[in-house]
């Protein structure tokens, strides 16, 4: 693999991307929405637990919850298959370029600019929260910005994957909303239904919980910003009691990046491997 | 300089490619011919490394599957509908320039060799069809490679457009390029190509010098004679006795089919017998002509 290669696609993606008009409204509605969640989330003392910039981040997380997925999965889902449909795939491919730096250079390119929304937004209503003179721990809020950027990784790599089984962009953004949809919004539906309906125990629950990406990144952001793990209710505090605090957070920062690298890699082994052509 | 051996290409149960074996010397320029449908951009996809294949394509020695960079490298590729990204032209330039390691002074003069200079600044969907084409081969000079390849490059041009692209081309073929193109237009195989090379259902089967190509097949022109009414008779009888075939009436004067390197001799021996010709057109044969006949003739 040709690194100036990636690089040049990265470049190319990430400018394509900032140069988006949806990708551009995207961006200053999360931003302006994290400022709206700073404003009521400073608002009175400490609720919960959380004051400053716990209960930023907190009241953050379910923005990230909604916008990250959605663009991650939109953009994702486009990246190959749009290529394909309007021909520039195969022309790009007539040069010395090889599918590899291709699919790497795109999916970094997206990633760091979607990472760039993330950062600006979280950026905006931290320097909010300081301005305001918040108090609590910084360090919460930076992992929930880690653990932010993650969940893009996550989504990005599925939509990635529904890309290249996509020949057209129409298809690939249909397949897309319809995941984000069975992921954030059915998501805690589908869990409590399963549970009540198969009676499931606690660890089954959590084990169930494990199979959602954003599921995972809402427990594991819960556990950073709060030292009262018994807000996530008898599953929170099954896994701290079975794997310690610290260890229940590495495990579900595994899973993420098991989330993100599976996608991507089978997604990878398609696009340049089993798939040969590029008509 | 360009091997193709025993190469077969299936979609499904189509054969598109059936077996073709050719080689493209250096310095060459062949065209590949035929109808819609008749295998030449698959071949042509093939040797581009775009498709899967069954058999062996070398460039420059070099089988493509186990050197594809290296292959690709080495060729310029216009494709019939250029299709780029919505960015500035000089950026595409950039873009592409980059991949092939071309340094920012060969891209800023390649805009004013295709005639691109004071377009630099449009976006791609600004440039007319003719632009696009200009700007698709001014991609494909970049690195200044060898080989340029093809692939009806004047089917979305006008006239005028398809006149100045060709120029172009034949302006690198002279400069020692070797060239594989296809088309379904004679006049261009005419003008640029060393070789043409019929295909049909995927085969390949005619290979011939483009002037013997009439001959061999015995193509013929069709030229329209305006001459006096009171003419016409004596026109048609003097043509007869001279062998011209295909003598019918028009409108306005006469339709003759002439085969090649005979069109001077018709009008000489109707000026000969004084018969005032008032005006007269060339109707070249076109590739559906040629495909008629050459059905009819069993090939």
């Amino acid at each position: 693999m040709d690194t100036k290669n990636v690089f040049l696609i990265m470049r190319k993606e990430a400018g394509e991307s900032l140069r988006n008009r949806w990708f551009i409204l995207y961006t200053l509605c999360f931003s302006a929405l994290a400022l709206l969640v700073l404003l009521f989330s400073t608002m009175g003392g400490e609720i919960a637990g959380y004051s400053g910039f716990g209960r930023t981040a907190a009241s953050l997380i379910n923005l990230v919850l909604l916008f990250v997925p959605l663009i991650a999965l939109i953009t994702g889902g486009i990246s190959i298959s749009q290529e394909r449909e309007n021909g520039t795939l195969p022309y790009l491919l007539s040069h010395p370029i090889n599918k590899n730096e291709i699919f790497v250079g795109k999916f970094l390119g997206i990633l760091i600019t979607i990472w760039f929304s993330i950062l600006l937004g979280f950026g905006l209503a931290g320097l909010g929260v300081a301005i305001r003179g918040g108090e609590g721990e910084i360090s919460g809020y930076l992992l929930t910005v880690i653990l932010s950027a993650l969940l893009a990784a996550c989504f990005l790599s599925i939509g990635f994957l529904v890309s290249v089984y996509s020949g057209k962009a129409s298809k690939a953004i249909g397949i897309s909303v319809f995941l984000w949809l069975l992921f954030i919004i059915l998501g805690d539906l589908g869990i409590m239904g399963t549970t009540v309906a198969m009676d499931l125990g606690i660890k089954q629950v959590f084990v169930l919980a494990l199979l959602n990406p954003s599921e995972v990144f809402k427990i594991a952001s819960v556990l950073v910003l709060s030292p009262r793990f018994e807000i996530l209710g008898p599953v929170g505090v099954y896994a701290v009691r079975t794997f310690g605090q610290q260890g229940v957070f590495y495990l579900l920062f595994s899973i993420m990046v098991l989330w993100a690298l599976i996608p991507f890699g089978y997604a990878y082994l398609v696009f340049t491997r089993f798939r040969k052509e590029e008509k | 300089m360009i091997k193709v051996t025993d190469v077969t290409k299936k979609f499904g149960n189509v054969v598109a490619v059936d077996s073709v074996t050719l080689n493209v010397k250096e310095g060459e320029s062949v065209a590949l011919l035929g109808a819609n449908g008749a295998g030449k951009s698959t071949l042509i996809k093939c040797v581009l490394g775009l498709l899967d294949y069954k058999g062996k394509i070398e460039i420059q020695n070099r089988d493509i599957k186990e050197n594809p960079k290296l292959s690709r490298s080495l060729v310029g590729y216009v494709p019939q509908d250029p299709l780029f990204y919505d960015m500035k032209t000089v950026d595409i330039l950039h873009f592409f320039g980059s991949i092939r390691r071309v340094d920012d002074k060969r891209i800023n003069s390649i805009l004013s060799l295709v005639g691109l200079e004071d377009h630099g600044h449009k976006l791609s969907s600004e440039l007319s069809g003719g632009m696009r084409q200009r700007l698709s081969f001014a991609v494909g000079l970049l690195s200044d490679p060898p080989i340029l390849m093809l692939d009806e490059p004047t089917s979305n041009l006008d006239a005028n457009a398809r006149g100045d692209f060709l120029n172009l081309v034949k302006e690198h073929k002279n400069q020692g390029k070797t060239v594989l193109f296809s088309s379904h237009r004679l006049d261009e195989v005419y003008f640029l190509a060393d070789r043409a090379l019929f295909m049909k259902s995927g085969r390949v089967i005619l290979d011939e010098k483009p002037q013997n190509l009439a001959t061999s097949l015995g193509i013929k022109v069709k030229i329209n004679l305006i001459i006096p009414e009171d003419s016409i008779s004596k026109a048609t009888s003097i043509l007869n006795k001279e062998g011209f075939g295909g003598v019918s009436r028009n409108g306005s004067g006469l339709y003759v089919e002439v085969e090649e390197g005979k069109r001077v001799l018709l009008l000489e021996k109707l000026l000969q017998a004084h018969i005032p010709i008032t005006d007269f057109a060339i109707q070249e044969s076109s590739m559906e002509t040629v495909i008629k006949y050459m059905e009819g003739n069993g090939y």
